[in-house]
């Protein structure tokens, strides 16, 4: 017995909505719980490690443009001249072309030769608070002992004259005692300066240009390109962890309802049917039991069921025969007529009839 | 017909003397109910079951997610890890500072793992527990309705008590009572009709033989009946 109405469709899966909806959403909610919890965790180390990896990233230093410096040497092969505007206002004019004055070297540079005690005493000036605050020492570090060291450090790292001295004295490194350690390749550029000659009405810029100039510009940024590409993909791939995490959720948090919707419908399918039977006890019919579908659960109980409802039966089979007994006898000994009789018939009759 | 008691609901009662004893009719024979921790797993097919499912998706779903997040961990300490030794590789003084915080940041890393296997463990704990009492919920009316169904089995129709607070399946213990009551109600109506029917055919008894001997045979299962009804 299928019972009458009841159709194997999606629509009859949800047969008894509090118990099923209940046992389904509990489900789906703890996942979704523990999906969001978890998933939040995750991101937030996520974001971590994508952090450490692009700082990684953007701390490998590109190898740097070379800085373009006047240069006392005429030699053409070692510098190109540029010629930005003689100034003339005669383009086009007959008059043939003078050949640029060559530009008056300016007076070169004194190489820096500063020794090595007179760095570190300028290095002892700038940076020791105090002698006995730091004892500065070529190629070692510049350990500073003082309070509020690290933001001293700092502070003196944005001064150029400070960052020059360390540079001379070559201290590529500051440490706070107790404190941060610091490069000093991570002080900030001094200002470049290119060299202006003006030669009366013609300025002439006359940077040093190295042979591997143009390789080095490709390099740095092939370098700065590749960098960005690295930072590009590590974002990427947060935004990959963060998508899957929300897909799965979805996924997970939909699959669940639909199977746990199916799971509770194997317990909620057999209650459907008893109760059909109960309805129709209640009204006095008692007709055979069916068994229960392939895969449905409650087997025990629907077991106790079919003995309960074979119980009533026998009752009633009991009673029929009974009533069968004292009819017959009633009709034999003459009292067929009898009103007491034609009650028990009626009884009789109702009760074969629910048995059918 | 007064000897035979209405039906009656009692409210919030519990089931502790309507157990039926021995085998009822084909059924397996229940124990007396009792309140213990174990009596918490009454259909343990049904009830383990789904808190097999909840707990096994929620560890699967916590596993999964921990490995990510220890994954997304180790990856940070080794990324930190290796810039400090590409920093410090040229200082030998600094090998202490680095070997330290390597070892700080794998340690945090076993803490992490250790920190989520505990969360792991307590959560599918917890939620097992919770479980088996949300499954008790149904799995107690079923076997409540279950010891009844034994006892109409036996072909005994007697009082029936309510459900708990909080048990579900009130709809459905609802149906199984209207059933109930209207089967015994409709068996009581039969028990007087044959009750004054051989009232009044037992005057006429004394010309048959046959018919005394039939309603001698129907008052005895009138009597029955009515034990059966109490």
């Amino acid at each position: 017995m299928a019972g009458p109405g009841y159709k194997r469709s999606w629509k009859n899966l949800l047969l008894n909505k509090r118990y099923q909806l209940r046992f389904t959403l509990f489900m789906v909610g703890i996942s979704a719980v523990l999906m969001a919890c978890l998933g939040w965790w995750v991101m937030r180390v996520a974001n971590e490690a994508t952090n450490v990896a692009i700082a990684r990233v953007r701390g490998e230093a590109c190898k740097k443009i070379p800085e373009l410096t006047e240069t006392p040497s005429t030699d053409d092969t070692a510098a190109v001249p540029m010629k930005l505007d003689d100034g003339s206002g005669s383009e086009g004019s007959a008059q043939p072309e003078q050949p640029p004055t060559p530009p008056a070297p300016p007076p070169p540079r004194a190489p820096p030769t500063v020794d090595g005690a007179t760095a570190l005493k300028a290095v002892a000036n700038l940076w020791c608070i105090t002698p006995a605050s730091c004892t500065p020492a070529a190629t070692e570090p510049l350990v500073i002992r003082a309070r509020g060291c690290d933001a001293y450090v700092k502070k003196k790292l944005g001064d150029p004259a400070s960052v020059e001295a360390l540079r001379k004295a070559m201290i590529t490194v500051v440490r706070c005692e107790g404190g941060q350690t610091v490069s000093v390749a991570d002080a900030p550029e001094a200002e470049h300066h290119v060299t202006v000659q003006i030669d009366e009405s013609s300025m002439t810029l006359t940077p040093t240009v190295p042979n591997d100039y143009a390789d080095t510009i490709v390099q740095h940024w092939e370098c700065e390109m590749r960098q960005a590409s690295d930072i590009d993909a590590k974002e990427h791939g947060r935004h990959i962890i963060l998508w899957v995490l929300i897909a799965t959720g979805v996924v997970l948090s939909l699959g669940l309802a639909v199977y746990g919707i199916k799971m509770t419908h194997r317990v909620a399918g057999p209650l459907f049917k008893v109760s059909l039977y109960l309805a129709k006890m209640r009204d006095g019919r008692f007709d055979k039991v069916y068994s229960l579908r392939k895969g449905d659960q409650l087997v025990a109980f629907y077991d106790h069921f079919r003995t309960a409802h074979a119980g009533v039966v026998t009752l009633e089979r009991a009673d029929i025969d009974q009533l069968k007994a004292v009819i017959a006898a009633a009709e034999a000994a003459g009292c067929g007529d009898h009103e007491a009789v034609a009650e028990l018939r009626k009884t009789l009759a109702r009760k074969e009839k629910s048995l059918e | 017909m007064s000897d035979v008691p209405a039906a009656t609901v009692v409210q919030d009662g519990k089931l502790g003397g309507d157990v039926p004893k021995g085998d009822a009719g084909g059924g397996k024979p229940r124990t007396p109910y009792k309140r213990k921790l174990s009596n918490y797993l009454l259909d343990r097919s049904l009830q383990l079951r789904y808190v097999l499912l909840v707990t096994i998706l929620s560890g699967v779903i916590a596993a999964s997610l921990g490995f990510l997040i220890y994954q997304q961990s180790a990856t940070g300490s080794d990324s930190i890890a290796g810039d400090l030794a590409e920093l410090t590789k040229h200082d030998a003084s600094l090998d202490d500072f680095r070997d330290q915080e390597v070892d700080k940041l794998h340690s945090d890393d076993r803490k992490l793992v250790y920190e989520m296997v505990g969360v792991g463990i307590g959560l599918v704990l917890i939620l097992s527990a919770y479980l088996v009492l949300m499954t008790h919920k149904v799995a107690g009316p079923l076997y409540k309705v279950s010891m009844y169904f034994d006892r109409m089995a036996d072909g005994r129709l007697g009082n029936i008590t309510a459900l708990r607070r909080g048990d579900m399946l009130q709809d459905f213990f609802g149906n199984f009572r209207e059933m109930h009551e209207a089967v015994r109600t409709r068996l009581q109506t039969d028990v007087i009709t044959m009750e004054s029917a051989a009232t009044a055919l037992r005057a006429k008894a004394s010309a048959s033989g046959e018919l005394a001997d039939a309603l001698d045979a129907i008052d005895k299962h009138v009597t029955q009946r009515k034990k059966q009804l109490l």
